[in-house]
């Protein structure tokens, strides 16, 4: 197939999802989102750690919208988590003074190797890019970032999941854990 | 109708309709193409029927109960034996290895048969000559009468393999045996016919 031809597309969109599916996605979402967000709120008030940054919301969609995905199983949504913030703080200490290089190299990389470990969950790549681009907040934790937020915020998430996901009739979570 | 990718591997002909039906019917949703799935499947297929062409070891098709007689028991106890496990054919053994095999065809043909060995010669020898009887091999043994060397195979040779080993050698039966000539097993038309449907 032509350069040009490939940009056409030759496969169609998969079938959408019944309402069932949907409120299913919904519900497990919020509370998936509500357990991290409570906590952040109430239990980590006054301290200087957070529990909830944006690259949840992206693991919200894969664990609650589309459990059967590859990419939404416990290896790929705690490990890519886990791989990518820690080349995300080391990106930032080591080139934190070019933030445009730090930023690149910390999203590419993190992509490689959750690719190597068969880990792959693209919100990691979001979590590798606020260890960069975050506020001084997520700076100062230094690598206590990879435990808190991210480590323990997925782990909440990932509970949430087979708790609300197995509730389903038609739903079952995980495929596999490792 | 969408056409086939290029390249795209043998298999059965289902198209992308049939495919987003499949997808439709699967609860929740599914991370994938409708032509990422028939790439996949296509390949599936091309390796299962790789797979089946290549054929599996004897030791996983074989019959493991065998039905075997000793090469100084009398005729008898072989026929016996062949009548009651409902076979045509037994292992013969001296001293636990397999020296033999004794079939039907071995019976007919000291019963009269030529060439073909076949059960209407009797028949027809019988109703012409009236030489019918199987009353000499009263007194033999199975080791007098068998087929010998027995044409025996060991346990990882595949199925094509032994299905060109009945065809040409015109046997039903192979004795599967160990280094030692010990009998494991035995694989039959039967069992060729069972492995090569869906397993």
């Amino acid at each position: 197939m032509s350069y040009w031809a490939k940009m056409r597309g030759s496969s169609q969109s998969p079938p959408g999802v019944g309402l069932a599916e949907v409120l299913w996605s919904w519900l497990g979402a919020f509370l998936g989102i509500a357990a991290v967000a409570l906590l952040n709120q109430y239990w980590l008030a006054g301290t200087d750690l957070l529990l909830i940054i944006g690259s949840f919301g992206a693991s919200a969609v894969l664990i609650y919208g589309a459990v059967k995905s590859p990419l939404a199983q416990p290896r790929n949504l705690m490990g890519g988590h886990l791989i990518s913030a820690v080349i995300g703080v080391a990106c930032y200490q080591w080139l934190g003074q070019v933030p445009w290089l730090a930023a690149a190299v910390a999203v590419a990389t993190a992509i490689a190797a959750m690719h190597a470990s068969k880990t792959l969950h693209p919100p990691g790549g979001a979590s590798a890019l606020i260890a960069v681009i975050g506020s001084p907040q997520i700076h100062a934790l230094g690598f206590f970032y990879v435990l808190v937020p991210v480590g323990l915020g997925a782990a909440v998430m990932l509970a949430v999941a087979l708790l609300v996901n197995n509730l389903a009739p038609q739903r079952r979570y995980p495929e596999f854990w490792l | 109708m969408p056409q086939p990718p290029p390249n795209h591997p043998p298999g059965p002909a289902i198209d992308e309709e049939d495919i987003l039906q499949a997808m439709r019917e699967v609860p929740g949703y599914l991370d994938i193409t409708p032509q990422d799935f028939r790439q996949v499947y296509g390949r599936a297929y091309a390796h299962a029927l790789q797979r089946l062409r290549r054929g599996r070891p004897a030791e996983q098709i074989m019959t493991r109960e065998v039905a075997a007689v000793a090469a100084d028991a009398p005729l008898v106890e072989a026929a016996r034996i062949m009548a009651q496990r409902r076979v045509s054919g037994l292992p013969v053994l001296q001293n636990g290895r397999v020296v033999g095999v004794l079939s039907e065809k071995d019976f007919l043909g000291a019963m009269g048969a030529q060439g073909g060995r076949h059960f209407m010669e009797v028949v027809a020898r019988c109703l012409t000559q009236g030489a019918c009887l199987a009353a000499p091999l009263r007194a033999a043994l199975a080791g007098e009468l068998m087929s010998s060397p027995a044409v025996t195979v060991g346990p990882r040779r595949s199925t094509t393999e032994i299905a060109e080993i009945m065809r040409s050698k015109d046997i039903n039966r192979v004795p599967v045996v160990d280094g030692q000539g010990r009998l494991l097993g035995i694989v039959s038309r039967a069992d060729l016919l069972r492995a090569g449907g869906p397993a």
